[in-house]
């Protein structure tokens, strides 16, 4: 894909968003967000997952309410899957010590066990998930198969999570996938930061504003320099999530192209979440410190970006969790390489010319 | 705000060769000198210097007619990363390569060029910040020494403070006064090309809390310095060393001098497995591989002439206030009492994190100063 091409949708979506229209999912999905990931050739626009952050920086900028991270990785699922004419497809994990069982008589699949805070359960028309273990499957369902229950749940910010019982549900396909089933994990992790990263930018730009409009003292806030440098902090932590994300979907891609061998051992990824994770917080923070009283209210707009970042922060792992993650991954690194060559490995060319 | 936004970083092929010449030469090279110095912050050795600068790892990004190899900044930012996670002994020529030869490139004569550029490249020729005074800090407009017009050049008088290295450098740049302190604060002031070895510059070293003694104080009496020491344009110091602290800000030192600690922390870790411990590293590689992104973009900006001020200002806050936390994080993962005379690699490591720490947030701008610009760039000021 061109940068022309890119520029446009990047354009498309901004507007798109701008003008915030009543039925904004439905247009997004008219100029074909949501398949934005799924190859051209199978009707999708066939972006890379670079870009594809790009456009959810942009969704999370505006605290868009729609489902556009979980169809963007459930349209490439499905498509991966050979599952065609799925309108809203969602992700979902089930909880860590309970995977879901599959189990086969004949021909037949038969899917047991619990899927946890699906983001949009109720509403989407397929699930995409995995199974555990060595040999990794992708199972899709269809939300309307029998066997299929659903209870209504929500984030701080009101998106909705719910839980999903399968009770011996017939799956629309099973199919082997040449990566570890946590991968999912690991895109989900980064596409959240994506999203963070956003609402991180729009938090920060809202207060700026209002540190430059409102007057105490018979100056503006903004003026005074306990308050700038709050902000300035702030500011460093938007710049800090957007690079690490940025770092992450790269790291997908590399991923897609064979460059980078397992996602949950990738450094940028791990990093993403953990970096954008504890922006996330120290950015919520500042930002309603500046606002005051009139930030705390249900009327005032910038609970609709802290809400999302308290939530977003731990959804497919906290800092906490991706930090474990990176640490051990490190530390179980056999080799007598130093930490600085693992981090900065020399690469070949032939990777350089992959990473553009 | 718009002008917030960091680039990608460039990846350069030619850069990514020089990453595996450099650690090539960084295994084979015969260390000497200070072997606790080298362990810990990167040693002085001129020696080091020198074979650096035979490789043409000096002055990357000058001009070729001036002693560089040919490369961009792009390449010099891979080079110099490289040496800092090794803490190879490059504290000689380190504020020459990154700072005043690029002052130089920019504003000096034809002469000063010719004359200095290729001596810097060479690894030979190596230089201080005559910045801070005793009264002048933060607030580096506020400058009190002067230089007064005489037959053929300039009479210096006044002192200047924290000057790293001044004994052992053979030049400094110099800001100071040329006309009196007016309304306009930021004119008036002036750089200069000082030779050490002027008569009237005396130095004294002073030891800081670590027990290093890079520290000076330079006290300068009727220095007289000739008309081909003014750099650029009398009265255009301030816009010129506002040019040089970006460079000072933006490079990967702000957040790499530290990782040797880590790099010890992690040997431990690795026959001591501990949850806590791979927890904070964890979080600590997030944030350093982050910055390391963060930093790569300002170079990228500055290799594409471009303003980078404001980003190397925002980094070097992010990343000094990283390193910052290092010792504090690391202190409460495993326990061990910092000590320089440790026979155990980590706890003197530690030790000398934890006595450097406070001088982070301070040196090249405090970070109340940096948080400062960052606030003018959002337009709050
Ligand atoms: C290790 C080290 C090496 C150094 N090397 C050199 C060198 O080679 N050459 C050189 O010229 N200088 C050097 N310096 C000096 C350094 O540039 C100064 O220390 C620095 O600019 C701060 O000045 P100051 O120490 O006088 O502190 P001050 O400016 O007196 O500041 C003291 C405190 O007050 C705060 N403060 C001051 N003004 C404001 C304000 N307007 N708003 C909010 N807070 C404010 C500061 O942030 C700081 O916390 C070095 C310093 C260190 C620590």
């Amino acid at each position: 894909m061109d940068d022309e091409t890119r520029e446009m949708l990047h354009e498309t979506a901004t507007s798109i968003f701008a003008e915030g229209p009543p039925d904004l999912w439905e247009v997004l999905q008219s100029v074909g967000i949501d398949k934005a990931l799924v190859p051209e050739s199978k009707g999708g626009v066939g972006v890379s997952w670079a870009i594809a952050c790009e456009l959810l920086g942009i969704a999370g900028k505006h605290a868009a309410p729609v489902p556009m991270a979980e169809a963007m990785i459930g349209h490439w699922l499905l498509d991966i899957a050979g599952v065609e004419g799925a309108k809203l497809p969602t992700i979902a994990f089930s909880p860590p010590l309970e995977p879901v069982r599959l189990s086969r008589s004949g021909n037949e699949w038969h899917v047991d066990g619990a899927l946890v805070r699906v983001p949009w359960g109720s509403s989407c028309t397929h699930v995409a998930f995995m199974s555990e273990g060595p040999a990794a499957q992708l199972i899709v369902v269809a939300r309307d198969s029998s066997g299929v229950s659903i209870k209504a749940g929500q984030n701080l910010a009101g998106e909705p999570r719910d839980d999903m019982t399968l009770e011996s549900v017939a799956p629309l396909a099973v199919v082997p996938v040449p990566f570890e089933s946590n991968s999912l994990l690991a895109i989900s992790a980064v596409m959240r930061s994506a999203l963070m990263a956003g609402a991180i930018e729009r938090a920060l730009e809202l207060t700026v504003d209002y540190a430059n409009m409102r007057v105490q003292f018979g100056r503006p806030i903004g003026k005074f320099q306990a308050v700038q440098q709050n902000i300035a902090v702030l500011a460093t932590q938007a710049a800090a999530a957007r690079a690490a994300t940025e770092a992450g979907s790269e790291a997908i891609d590399d991923w897609i192209l064979g460059v980078e061998e397992s996602l949950m051992r990738s450094v940028a990824v791990a990093s993403a979440k953990i970096r954008t994770g504890e922006a996330a917080g120290e950015a919520a923070a500042i930002s309603h410190q500046v606002f005051g009283a009139i930030g705390f209210t249900e009327e005032h707009e910038l609970h609709r970006f802290t809400k999302r970042l308290w939530s977003w922060r731990d959804e497919y792992g906290s800092e906490a969790v991706w930090a474990d993650v990176l640490g051990e991954s490190i530390l179980c690194n056999e080799s007598e390489k130093t930490l600085w060559r693992t981090l900065a490995p020399t690469r070949s060319s032939l990777d350089i010319g992959a990473t553009r | 705000m718009s002008n917030l936004s960091f680039p990608r970083p460039r990846q350069s092929e030619v850069g990514e060769r020089l990453r595996a010449e450099v650690r090539e030469f960084l295994d084979d090279f015969d260390w000497r000198g200070d072997p606790q110095a080298a362990s810990v912050f990167g040693g002085y050795d001129p020696e080091f210097s020198e074979a650096l600068g035979a490789r043409g790892w000096i002055g990357m990004g000058f001009p070729q007619r001036y002693g560089g190899g040919g490369y961009g900044l792009v390449e010099r930012y891979v080079v110099m990363e490289e040496l800092l996670a090794a803490r190879a002994p490059i504290t000689a020529h380190s504020v020459a390569d990154r700072q005043s030869g690029q002052l130089l490139l920019r504003f000096g004569s034809e002469s000063q060029r010719e004359e200095i550029l290729p001596h810097i490249a060479a690894g030979k020729s190596y230089f201080c910040i005559g910045m801070s005074e005793p009264d002048s800090g933060s607030d580096l407009a506020s400058v009190r020494t002067r230089a007064t017009k005489v037959d053929g050049g300039w009479l210096v008088n006044g002192a200047k403070i924290w000057t790293t290295n001044a004994h052992r450098s053979h030049y400094m740049i110099l800001l100071c006064r040329t006309s009196p302190a007016s309304q306009e604060r930021h004119a008036g002031l002036s750089q200069f090309l000082v030779d050490m070895k002027t008569p009237g510059i005396v130095c004294r070293q002073i030891e800081n809390i670590a027990g290093g003694q890079e520290f000076n104080e330079v006290h300068l009496q009727d220095a007289f310095l000739p008309d081909e020491a003014l750099i650029g344009v009398e009265g255009d110091g301030w816009k010129q060393v506002t040019s040089e602290l970006a460079f000072e800000r933006s490079g990967p030192e702000r957040f790499l001098s530290h990782l040797s600690v880590l790099e010890e922390f992690v040997r431990v870790l690795k026959s001591q497995p501990s949850a806590v411990g791979a927890r904070a590293l964890g979080r600590l590689v997030a944030h350093l591989t982050t910055l390391r992104r963060m930093s790569r973009s300002v170079a990228t900006m500055i290799a594409d002439g471009q303003d980078a001020a404001l980003h190397a200002a925002l980094v070097k806050d992010l990343g000094t206030c990283f390193e910052q936390e290092i010792p504090e994080i690391l202190r409460l993962a495993l326990q061990a009492e910092p000590d320089p005379n440790a026979s155990d690699a980590y706890r003197a490591a530690l030790a000398h994190v934890v006595l450097n720490a406070p001088s982070s947030t301070i040196r090249g701008g405090t970070k109340e100063v940096l948080r400062g610009i960052v606030a003018k760039g959002l337009g709050l000021r």
